[in-house]
């Protein structure tokens, strides 16, 4: 039934859905459809994360097994209501990203097959504040989950220490994230030297799990703690936010019990259904990262 | 970077400045291809006598100019070239006018002016245009075209306009709804009303705060359709249709694709499958990249 397309009201805005029947994961025979369903129910808890944000727009037109794009300028064809801000841009100036408010505009955006959605640490209207502190732990194989976890809790060790608290989720593909939330003044640099500073603690006193450079080729068995995360004009996959992997898996926060558990080898690795499920039972796991204050440590002269 | 598309001097009086022609606008116009749908390969166009229906021979191309008889006088390219200004190599400014006599209507392309070689001369040019508030009006031959141009001086820099000629422009009294207009009567209340609308919309005029939507869309289109997306018409252009309930319209959907996954044993499958490359840090894409950077 290619081309077919549906006229929607939701929250009193009109939305044209087109294709709900493709298969956007073939190995999981998920659908536009599923897609769509999925976002406008995670949306309430979504936005908490999402709104206000300028977001980059990852899309996979032929599903997640084709070509995809990222989009960082706001599509010229978008309704007029869903909202547009001046984010980090390109040598040609600022762009306009798509700020995606509202139940509607998350629904617009699952249409455009845009499965992924990464936003900056910082909101659209402070664009030099960032909200939170990223620590983006992406292992190297033949390490996985398990070594990603224990990582995680030795930098809730440290961050414990200086009386700070973050929230882990599951980056929705292989590693794990944790947010540490500010919500006070904070500057991207400081936010990107304090992680750079917690992950070569901690490099230095695990060597043989704990990576800071870059270079993918140093990561094999390693978990690189990627702290270049915290910088301006970066993204970071939103809670919640679909990954394009062979099987619908979420961005999905989680609590530090099961950060535990992974540790010890439980698998840590949750799917759009699950995911709601989660929800319904335990509420927003991430709730925490948009209100806790919290201030970094100065940096001593 | 642009490149120059003329250079020669301006001359007036006894003052000679070298310079180079620039073009002041870059057309975004998007363009296409016309082509054989059923291929996708470019057409071509064939020159083709009507009467006989062959090709005709680049080289049996003439020039023929029609009569009011319907008859044609033949040019040939000889004769023409014999006709041609002279290239001289000199933009010769007449005279300097006001900027504000000159009627809009009269600008045709806007080109930028630069110094050749020495710089100060055309530095003092444009200072002493900026400090007498005068336009030079000049004529220069271009690509065996002769050309009328306005020059006029824009933040210490030079600026020429090539303009229609007089008998270029149409006279308004030949379009019959302009050719009375002086005959209405028109009451002053109602003048003073409308002036008051106009002042109430009057602004500054800042060109940035309008661009060329349709091309942005058009823009938009190819971009959608060359990452592979089907694109439909929007809604607006088609018949009005049913508006249903967004949970009522996916229920339906969800449904079908449950009842699809049933037929397909391997999408139960719970063993999460190796994966194949990590995409976490694909985002991280920088500054330095394009709004829309592609990915393969």
């Amino acid at each position: 039934m290619a081309g077919s397309s549906v006229e929607v009201e939701i929250e009193g805005r009109r939305l044209s859905l087109s294709n709900l029947d493709k298969v956007l994961y073939p190995q999981s025979h998920v659908t536009k459809g599923e897609v769509v369903d999925y976002y406008a129910r995670v949306a309430p808890v979504l936005l908490t994360h999402l709104s206000g944000r300028c977001v980059t727009l990852r899309r996979y037109p032929d599903g997640v097994e084709g070509e995809s794009f990222f989009e960082k300028r706001c599509p010229g064809h978008r309704p007029d209501w869903v909202h547009t801000a001046l984010g980090p841009g390109d040598r040609r100036g600022g762009i306009h990203y798509c700020v995606l408010d509202d139940v509607p505009s998350v629904v617009w955006a699952a249409n455009l097959a845009a499965l992924e959605l990464h936003t900056p640490m910082a909101r659209a209207a402070d664009l030099a504040t960032p909200t939170m502190v990223v620590f983006d732990l992406d292992p190297g194989p033949p390490a996985a989950m398990t070594e990603c976890a224990r990582v995680a809790l030795w930098i809730r060790d440290v961050l414990d220490h200086l009386d700070l608290q973050a929230f882990p989720k599951t980056s929705g593909s292989k590693g794990l994230q944790l947010y540490l939330p500010l919500n006070t003044e904070a500057d991207h640099e400081h936010a990107r030297d304090f992680a750079l500073a917690v992950a070569q603690l901690l490099e230095k006193q695990h060597p043989g799990e704990v990576l800071t450079e870059m270079r993918k080729e140093l990561r094999t068995g390693k978990v690189f703690i990627d702290w270049s995360q915290n910088a301006s004009f970066k993204t970071t996959v939103c809670a919640y936010s679909l990954r394009a992997r062979p099987r619908p898996t979420v961005s999905t926060p989680v609590t530090w019990d099961e950060v535990q558990a992974a540790a010890d080898g439980a698998p840590l690795s949750f799917e759009a259904h699950e995911v709601l499920e989660r929800i319904a039972r335990l509420g927003d796991l991430f709730a925490p990262t948009a209100t806790l204050r919290q201030a970094l440590p100065t940096p001593t002269a | 970077m642009p490149r120059a598309i003329w250079s020669g001097s301006i001359s007036f009086g006894l003052v000679n400045i070298p310079v180079k022609l620039y073009s002041a606008v870059s057309r975004k116009t998007v363009h296409f291809n016309q082509l054989d749908a059923r291929t996708n390969s470019r057409i071509k166009q064939k020159r083709v006598n009507p009467e006989t229906g062959e090709e005709v021979p680049f080289e049996q191309i003439v020039k023929g100019y029609e009569l009011a008889s319907g008859a044609y006088v033949v040019v040939t390219d000889d004769e023409l070239a014999a006709l041609d200004p002279k290239a001289v190599r000199t933009i010769d400014i007449d005279e300097f006018v006001d900027l504000a006599d000159i009627d809009p209507i009269f600008y045709d392309s806007a080109y930028y002016l630069a110094p050749d070689k020495a710089a100060k001369p055309y530095a003092l040019l444009a200072k002493a245009m900026q400090e007498t508030g005068k336009v030079g009006i000049a004529h220069f031959v271009m690509r065996t075209k002769q050309y009328l141009a306005a020059i006029r001086p824009r933040d210490g820099r030079l600026l020429l306009s090539t303009m229609v000629y007089s008998d270029e422009v149409n006279d308004p009294v030949t379009i019959p709804e302009l050719a009375d207009l002086g005959d209405i009567e028109l009451p002053e209340r109602e003048i003073a009303m409308a002036e008051q609308l106009i002042s109430s919309l009057a602004t500054d005029f800042e060109p940035e705060r309008f661009t060329d939507t349709y091309r942005d869309a058009v823009l938009e289109l190819i971009e959608r359709k060359a990452a592979g997306e089907e694109v439909v018409a929007p809604a607006a252009s088609m018949e009005p249709e049913k508006v249903v309930d967004l949970m009522a319209a996916l229920e339906a959907s969800v449904a079908a694709a449950k009842e699809a996954r049933k037929r397909h044993p391997t999408a139960h499958d719970e063993v999460a499958p190796v994966a194949s490359a990590d995409e976490d840090a694909a985002a991280a894409d920088g500054a330095g990249s394009g709004a829309a950077s592609r990915t393969a």
